[in-house]
């Protein structure tokens, strides 16, 4: 494979869930449902800190609470895309990384949730870079995990 | 953007091709030469060294100045920052993942609910 100076790693993230998709999907998308999940454990995502303008072009904030020491966590987004019930993305201004929510019909109310995160602002866009980026760095970082202790 | 995540960006940059991660894999057994390094790829030393550079501008990897064979040496730290990132990211993910597949069989447990799912918000 060619040298892809240009541009960053990407990690991926999926899940099948015994759900239908318009139901994953809608989860992903409004505050009712997210305010279930949204934070991870010991971290809530308190109804009113939810913020979904669900356009190309419109907000989606957060704000996680942890649970013990109640400090406060923000997220900040913007959507690129949202296409029902197929496919959300997002971008975080402040940190430059996009994150790609795709929604796959596995038939029998059967969805997988596949979760991409590309950090990369500049040379993700072009078709050449998206292309080079079939590797995944979790799976590189699970194969460290195994090399252990020894670095 | 701070200098952590600058460094974060271009060691996650250096990582993304699969000949660096090979060498980083290697390197994490031990100290190697370029020579030593090379070995394994059908590839001449003059394009190992342009890797190596790669690797060495993001900290991962360093190489002592004194040595006549000046091995390359993987610095631990920086590949356990980028690391600690991925972790980070996956455990969130992976915890999400666990609560929403609970609240999709809570609201699919309670049909009436499935609508909006707003009565337990």
């Amino acid at each position: 494979m060619a040298d892809r100076t240009t541009g960053t790693g990407e990690l991926t993230y999926a899940r099948v869930f015994d759900a239908p998709r318009e139901l994953v999907f809608r989860c992903m998308l409004e505050p009712e449902h997210l305010t279930h999940f949204w934070g991870p454990a010991g971290v809530s995502t308190p109804l009113e800190t939810i913020k979904v303008d669900a356009r190309p072009g419109g907000v989606f904030e957060t704000v996680m609470v942890n649970d013990s020491d109640g400090s406060r966590y923000p997220t900040r987004a913007v959507y690129v895309e949202i296409v029902e019930p197929e496919r959300i993305v997002w971008t975080e201004p402040d940190s430059g990384v996009t994150t790609t929510s795709t929604f796959r019909d596995l038939g029998g109310e059967r969805t997988e949730l596949q979760i991409r995160q590309a950090n990369a602002p500049a040379g993700y866009r072009s078709p050449e870079a998206r292309a080079g980026f079939a590797t995944s760095l979790d799976r590189f970082a699970a194969y460290l995990e195994k090399l252990g202790g020894s670095r | 953007m701070t200098v952590a995540e600058d460094r974060l960006d271009a060691t996650f940059t250096a990582l993304a091709d699969p000949t660096r991660r090979a060498i980083v894999a290697r390197l994490a057994r031990g100290d190697a030469t370029v020579n030593e390094l090379a070995a394994p790829f059908d590839m001449t030393l003059p394009g190992i060294s342009k890797h190596l550079k790669v690797l060495e501008r993001c900290g991962l990897i360093s190489r002592t100045r004194r040595a006549q064979f000046r091995p390359c040496h993987l610095e631990g730290d920086v590949l356990d920052a980028a690391l600690s990132w991925i972790e980070e990211n996956r455990r969130v993910w992976k915890e999400r993942f666990d609560k929403l597949d609970e609240h999709l069989r809570d609201l699919q447990r309670a049909p009436s609910q499935r609508r909006k799912g707003t009565t337990d918000g």
